[in-house]
């Protein structure tokens, strides 16, 4: 059963078109990437699903319930962007509230609010304020009061956008471990984030659907390496490594980032870490297929 | 019931913020203002004026004091008072419904839990349990002053209580609806309050203008909430109830466009 259907569902705001006829259909599992360029779509697709906003046209059915439904409270959850709790209240009222609209009884709510606390690391936090935590863990709150109830569907609109390196990894663990009984949908402009939490990716420009599939496809990933080398002599690389056998050509994507074309890419890899190895030059990673930017925004 | 649950943090929210514990001591302060250097001296002026046959000689048809209406003249004042005075703290304290939780953003994590009407809901319900709270605190404190002035009066003062609250209720439910209709399209409780005066003044320039021009248009004096207070200055007991369809009727019409508004409107 798909989780998420969407059906020719277009947004219009005046003349301004935020989405345009998009058709999707998406199945419960692992992670799914939305990513897109500013104004592409992204917020507006997560705040229809979420139900903060009405289709122009089309349709949303999400988990069998029409968009922004009763029947969703406790399955779907989100992550809405530069939505705050109440800066006056404290952070455990605010979400036994939250859980105690989801059904739960007052004691039922309490213990929950402690889990989704302890999952994200905040525990000691249910008597604070939110305004009285670092950017950071007010995120992570955030996503706390996503997971009450353990919800089949979260939607997370840029989870890590201004965070510190700790905290979005902290976030980025979460979401890895939490998405074995749930569906995350994820928004965001990192793409190396995004690459290495997500299976599938929907690509949105100009309020249109671009693509939607997996991250990394097995047809490119047959046929193209990257190496990831910062600090390597890029001219002196790219000439030797066009010579190491299966090696049919190199071109630099970004800097230290090369994108290495060949007919065997098992043999063309173990040619590539010889010649690292007898030139003493370090790397930092040599992988199949382009990178997920490579993908959506190279040249070839 | 989300209703309920959302209504029960409404008054949570009033009596555990800072702002909420504020709003309260302010009004205790006021109230205890109104009752000490108002309601107690004009009771008391009345009493003496009354029975010295001083009041007839002053007002000789009675106009203001409606003398035989309530058994005790504190409550003739505090009936007379309160229908200005709690209307007003209701135009302030029910400001802030659903305005700062929009702008705020801590409206969409509502949104995901409940329906916008049953916030909507809620949030009156609850700004009407707060209100109801200040009827049966500043009648309680009325009272009290009955018992000690005049102990034989208390009991038919009691009595009257209901009649009290039930109209005051009535009487306060539309303000309460406009303020949820005006926290609907505003940012803030300030905008709020000023979007229920310009709404107002507007509303009473075009009845005003209409009335002079088609004078047979009599209905139109009960347009604005707050209309029958007029007629029920004059009464004091369940005859009060033959006025309840105006409030009644402009509850509904301001809780169903504001319902429509906040169904309608993006989060």
């Amino acid at each position: 059963m798909n989780i998420i259907e969407c059906q020719s569902v277009s947004k219009h705001y005046g003349n301004t078109h935020a989405l345009e006829s998009l058709d999707l259909a998406l199945s419960a599992g692992e992670p799914i990437a939305l990513i897109g360029p500013n104004g592409a779509g992204k917020t507006t697709l997560l705040s229809i699903l979420c139900g903060f906003i009405r289709p122009s046209a089309g349709e949303v059915t999400i988990l069998g319930h029409a968009a922004g439904s009763k029947g969703l409270s406790g399955k779907l959850a989100a992550l809405p962007q530069d939505a705050l709790l109440d800066p006056r209240l404290s952070v455990g009222r605010q979400l036994r509230f939250f859980a105690r609209l989801q059904g739960l009884g007052r004691r039922a709510a309490a213990i929950e609010v402690v889990r989704v606390l302890e999952t994200v690391d905040l525990a000691s936090s249910q008597s604070t304020r939110p305004t009285d935590l670092s950017h950071g863990m007010r995120k992570r709150i955030a996503i706390a009061q996503a997971l009450i109830g353990s919800p089949e569907l979260v939607l997370l609109d840029e989870p890590t956008a201004g965070i510190d390196p700790p905290n979005a990894k902290m976030i980025r663990d979460l979401v890895r471990e939490q998405s074995a009984n749930t569906t995350f949908i994820v928004s965001s402009h990192n793409l190396d984030e995004l690459e290495r939490l997500c299976q599938s990716v929907i690509y949105l420009e100009n309020g249109k659907l671009i693509s939607f599939g997996p991250v990394s496809s097995d047809d490119e990933a047959h046929n193209v390496l990257t190496l990831r080398a910062p600090g390597l002599d890029s001219d002196q690389f790219m000439m030797l490594c066009d010579q190491i056998p299966h090696v049919s050509g190199v071109s630099m994507t970004a800097q230290g980032d090369f994108l290495i074309q060949s007919d065997n890419e098992m043999q063309a890899s173990i040619g590539i870490m010889q010649l690292l190895a007898d030139r003493g030059w370090r790397y930092r990673q040599l992988s199949r297929g382009k990178t997920l930017e490579e993908r959506l925004y190279g040249n070839g | 019931m989300k209703v309920f649950v959302l209504a029960g943090d409404e008054v949570l929210r009033l009596m555990t913020t800072r702002r909420g514990l504020l709003s309260i001591a302010g009004f205790v302060l006021i109230w205890a203002a109104v009752l000490i250097y108002f309601i107690m001296p004009a009771a008391s002026f009345y009493r003496n004026a009354s029975e010295s046959g001083m009041l007839e000689l002053l007002f000789p048809n009675f106009q203001f004091f409606y003398a035989d209406l309530w058994p005790t003249p504190e409550l003739t004042i505090f009936w007379i008072v309160s229908l200005y005075i709690l209307p007003l703290l209701a135009i302030t304290t029910a400001a802030d419904q659903t305005a700062s939780d929009r702008s705020r953003g801590t409206l969409r994590y509502l949104v995901l839990r409940c329906s916008r009407l049953e916030i909507y809901f809620g949030r009156y319900l609850g700004q009407v349990v707060v209100l109801l709270s200040v009827t049966l605190v500043t009648l309680g404190s009325v009272l009290a002053i009955v018992a000690v002035n005049s102990t034989e009066q208390l009991a038919p003062a009691i009595a009257r209580a209901p009649v009290i609250v039930v109209n005051m209720m009535l009487v306060l439910a539309p303000y309460i609806a406009l303020m949820a209709l005006v926290s609907v399209l505003a940012r803030t409780p300030r905008q709020a309050t000023l979007f229920a005066v310009i709404l107002w003044i507007s509303v009473s320039i075009v009845i005003s203008y209409v009335r002079s021009a088609y004078p047979e248009l009599s209905v139109l004096d009960w347009v604005l909430p707050g209309s029958q207070v007029g007629q029920l200055r004059a009464l004091s007991d369940w005859q009060m109830l033959k006025f309840a369809p105006i409030p009644l009727v402009h509850t509904a019409v301001l809780l169903s466009i504001g319902a429509f508004f906040m169904w309608r409107r993006d989060l």
